[in-house]
């Protein structure tokens, strides 16, 4: 439980670094004001705007502002996405949309991409490594090693484009991009998948090459144990600890990485919404969308720690103390 | 209704592709068909808003102007303006504009159209309290609508306004009814009066509307484009990259995709299902030298000036940018108010480039500390290629560049003079773009030349490097001025420019669209995406 506790801690002030940054960043990039009136606006629109959001204030009461409208998922308003008032309304009394409904508004989107790809990869990257580990330095292995490498190695944006040029405008048999129906997930999570797939399976790979040199294995095979129980059961909860480690990471790695896929396919996610946003100069939306994605990473991530404690006894006992 | 508009002559020399003539060709079998099956767009951007004020330019949400229309618009083959709401018109005098409207027009909410709603219509979208994105169409004065019956109203400027015609063909009509109950409504619900009725806005995918049965062309004999739209449905897409909406076209997912590259558009050659159909603009690149206020000496001497643009090989450049055309000298086409044929655009000349700076250096002058900063914006197409090729050029006849791409927070200052006076002794070279909707060089010469108030670094020469008081004083008399007198004058100033070397256009750009083939299109120079103005080929 301390280790949980003190994993947790360490979360929060992450969060609270990741929070603060996106802030100081955020003010290094120009006028908001002028982001939100735009160039046309008269200097005197600019100033009272300025005033009436409390860009004239000292940084650091800004920073407090910001820190405390965060804690409460008061991110603000847009500046020119999705206007529900007049723009006399947003000069005059800083009115507009909430950002952070319409940030949690493409969370569904992002994680059934996300699901749809991480299932793919895991799913992938399992048979790919289980049977290189099983017949290694063979061709499957070497033919496994190169799927690998390529699946890490290769650009996403070209990898998308490609997918879209050969199984959506030649071979026709999916969308070539939007939001629908399970057919329309199929090529973005394919291009998201790729990275994930390809570091799990040299992780499941090494894993299991070492658990299945391992005396316990020869055990069960003495003991009649099938190959299947052998590999399956045994070898593979034992080889969890990198495995899940890994799969971890990727899941982190795939939230970040959806932002480009989600645009080349026009996936209507919080990575789509976060370039846009970028693209229109909307500070709110960008700072209320790296936060949400920070605190998914970091959330994955101490998911992940507890799973820990879950899978490997060391943990556990190591807690308990002597 | 042709009241000699000078867009006239413009709009024809950008619908000089064969597509105008296709649409007339194919109307009347159109006309008798009925609208049906969805018409697919892939556009280029989600729109920031559906708001009426937003159809004054395509860009800010591609499709509108099938829902909102305006009292009067451009035709986009004949550059004229032609009555949409308002069946006749008189420009009184350079304020004034009486209009009379079409009557048995509903908005799409079943409330009326007429005098009092086009005049809130009017009144809504020109207000400075609103401070909509209009305003950077706005001319010298505000902006007023009047009833003046129940189917007439007459729009006044505040000032004298030459082009106070061209700014109510900008202008959305939307229900006035939404605007007085539920203004919020009015930004994601645009309630109009056109063939196709807003249906929903799914955000990040999609917008769409339906055919409106109950449109007043369909029993009017003057409605534009067929008169009868061929589709039932409309959906706009949004679809950021470039790849993405050319491989809609390709599956045949969209049956038209805006703006694809250069590159896409030459594949659609010898494709079969679509193709790619193309025309000018009113946009143009230019590249703008820092000048006298604030710009070192030896930036100042013509001859310097000069060879910095005979070194850039425009027509060699246009094909780098792809579809483009080479511009002539100005920033307009001929038939633009103040179009001057004596200004010619710069040759390539190396040769006379070097010379010129041989001789500046003779003379005194310190040529050794030229060193051009050719800077672009990001959001201009293939921008980093353009700056490229200018810097590689003028290097090549020994001008020392740096080239610079910058994002739009960090260009725009730069470009004001509130920037531009931050940063004295600089030597920048903008390579920017410039639109010329209005099709009247005033506009231009008085945000890029007139003498910018560096105490008020928001007015309308904000943007200007230079100040010369006498060319002031000619300008202004200029934007005075009306018809013939009007138009020497601006001749005169497109000369002075010249002959000083502030500007070097670059290229004019087109703009294109992959489109199924059994599609035909009509579009003019502002590209606006009307299904009216697309036929099925039977």
């Amino acid at each position: 439980m301390r280790h949980l506790l003190y994993r947790l801690l360490h979360s929060a002030v992450l969060l609270l670094a990741t929070v603060s940054f996106v802030f100081f960043a955020g003010r290094s990039i120009g006028d908001p004001a002028l982001n939100i009136l735009g160039v046309n606006a008269t200097e005197q629109a600019l100033e009272t705007l300025r005033a009436n959001i409390g860009l004239n204030d000292p940084l650091p009461v800004q920073y407090v502002r910001f820190i405390g409208g965060a804690l409460t998922g008061d991110f603000g308003v847009s500046y020119r996405f999705g206007f529900s008032v007049l723009p006399a309304e947003v000069l005059r009394d800083g009115l507009g949309k909430p950002v952070l409904p319409l940030v949690l508004d493409r969370l569904p989107a992002t994680f059934f991409l996300a699901g749809a790809a991480m299932s793919v990869a895991i799913a992938f990257a399992l048979a790919m490594g289980i049977a290189a580990a099983l017949w290694p330095r063979s061709a499957i292995d070497r033919i496994v090693t190169v799927l690998s490498l390529a699946g890490v190695s290769v650009v996403q944006f070209w990898l998308g484009l490609m997918l879209i040029v050969l199984f959506g405008v030649t071979l026709g048999w999916f969308p070539t991009t939007g939001y629908g129906g399970l057919e329309y997930v199929v090529l973005p999570a394919l291009t998201l998948a790729a990275r994930p797939m390809g570091r799990i399976a040299q992780v499941v790979r090494s894993a299991m090459l070492d658990e299945l040199a391992k005396p316990y294995v020869t055990a069960a095979k003495a003991k009649g144990a099938s190959d299947a129980r052998i590999v399956l059961v045994h070898g593979l909860k034992n080889a969890a600890i990198p495995i899940v480690t890994i799969t971890g990471d990727e899941l982190s790695a795939l939230l970040t990485g959806a932002i480009l896929v989600e645009t080349v396919f026009a996936w209507p996610g919080i990575g789509l919404l976060l370039i846009d946003s970028l693209n229109r100069g909307d500070l709110p939306m960008v700072q209320a969308g790296i936060c949400v994605v920070a605190a998914l990473v970091i959330a994955v991530n101490f998911l992940v720690d507890v799973a820990y404690t879950v899978l490997d006894p060391k943990v556990r006992f190591k807690e308990a103390g002597p | 209704m042709d009241n000699g508009n000078p867009l006239k002559a413009l709009r024809f020399h950008c619908g000089r592709s064969a597509l105008g003539a296709a649409l007339l060709a194919t109307l009347a079998v159109a006309s008798a068909s009925a609208a049906e099956g969805t018409l697919v767009v892939a556009v280029n951007q989600e729109p920031q808003d559906l708001a009426a004020q937003g159809a004054y330019k395509e860009i800010n949400a591609p499709g509108l102007r099938n829902v909102v229309e305006t009292l009067i618009a451009a035709d986009p083959v004949s550059g004229a303006f032609k009555g949409i709401l308002a069946t006749d018109w008189e420009v009184v005098d350079d304020t004034t504009v009486r209009m009379s409207l079409r009557e048995g027009v509903s908005f799409h909410d079943g409330t009326p159209f007429n005098a009092e709603s086009a005049a809130h219509a009017v009144n809504f979208v020109w207000s400075a309290d609103n401070a909509f994105t209009i305003q950077e169409y706005g001319g010298p004065g505000t902006i007023t609508a009047t009833p003046t019956g129940e189917h007439s109203i007459e729009i006044v400027s505040s000032e004298p306004d030459p082009l106070l015609e061209f700014r109510l063909s900008l202008n959305g009509i939307s229900s006035m009814k939404q605007i007085e109950d539920n203004p919020a409504a009015h930004f994601d619900t645009p309630i109009g009066t056109g063939p196709y009725k807003f249906v929903e806005w799914v955000p990040g995918q999609y917008w769409s509307a339906e055919f409106n049965p109950d449109w007043w062309g369909l029993s009017a004999d003057d409605a534009y484009g067929t008169g009868e739209p061929a589709f039932q449905e409309l959906r706009f897409v949004f679809r950021p990259e470039d790849g993405a909406r050319a491989a809609m076209a390709q599956s045949g997912e969209a049956q038209l995709a805006m703006f694809p590259s250069p590159s896409d558009c030459a594949a659609a050659d010898g494709a079969s299902g679509y193709k790619c159909v193309a025309g000018p603009s009113d946009t143009y690149l230019y590249g703008r030298l820092d000048h006298s206020l604030y710009a070192p000496e030896f930036l100042r001497d013509p001859r310097v000036r000069e060879a910095v643009f005979l070194a850039i090989d425009v027509p060699s450049l246009t094909e780098v940018i792809g579809l483009a055309s080479v511009p002539p000298g100005q920033l307009g086409p001929a038939g633009t108010v103040g179009f001057n044929p004596a200004v010619q655009a710069y040759p390539y000349d190396p040769a006379r480039a070097m010379e010129l700076m041989a001789a500046a250096e003779a003379d005194g002058v310190d040529v050794d500390s030229v060193r051009i900063e050719v800077v672009g914006r990001d959001t201009t197409p293939q921008i980093s290629t353009i700056v490229e090729a200018i810097g590689g050029m003028l290097n090549a006849v020994g001008i020392d560049t740096d080239v610079k791409v910058q994002v739009p927070q960090a260009f725009n200052p730069r470009v004001r003079i509130a920037g531009y006076a931050n940063e004295p002794g600089r030597q920048m070279m903008q390579v920017h773009v410039r639109q010329n909707p209005a099709g009247d060089f005033g506009i231009t010469l008085l945000a890029n030349y007139a003498c910018p108030d560096e105490d008020n670094p928001t007015g309308p020469s904000r943007s200007s490097v230079y100040c010369d008081r006498e060319f002031d004083a000619k300008l202004f008399e200029a934007l005075a001025s009306v018809g013939p007198r009007r138009n020497q004058l601006l001749q005169e100033l497109v000369k002075y420019v010249h002959d000083r070397h502030l500007v070097v256009p670059l290229a004019l750009l087109d703009r294109a669209y992959l489109i199924d083939s059994d599609l035909e299109f009509t579009f003019g120079p502002d590209h606006r995406i009307q299904a009216a103005y697309i036929v099925r080929n039977e």
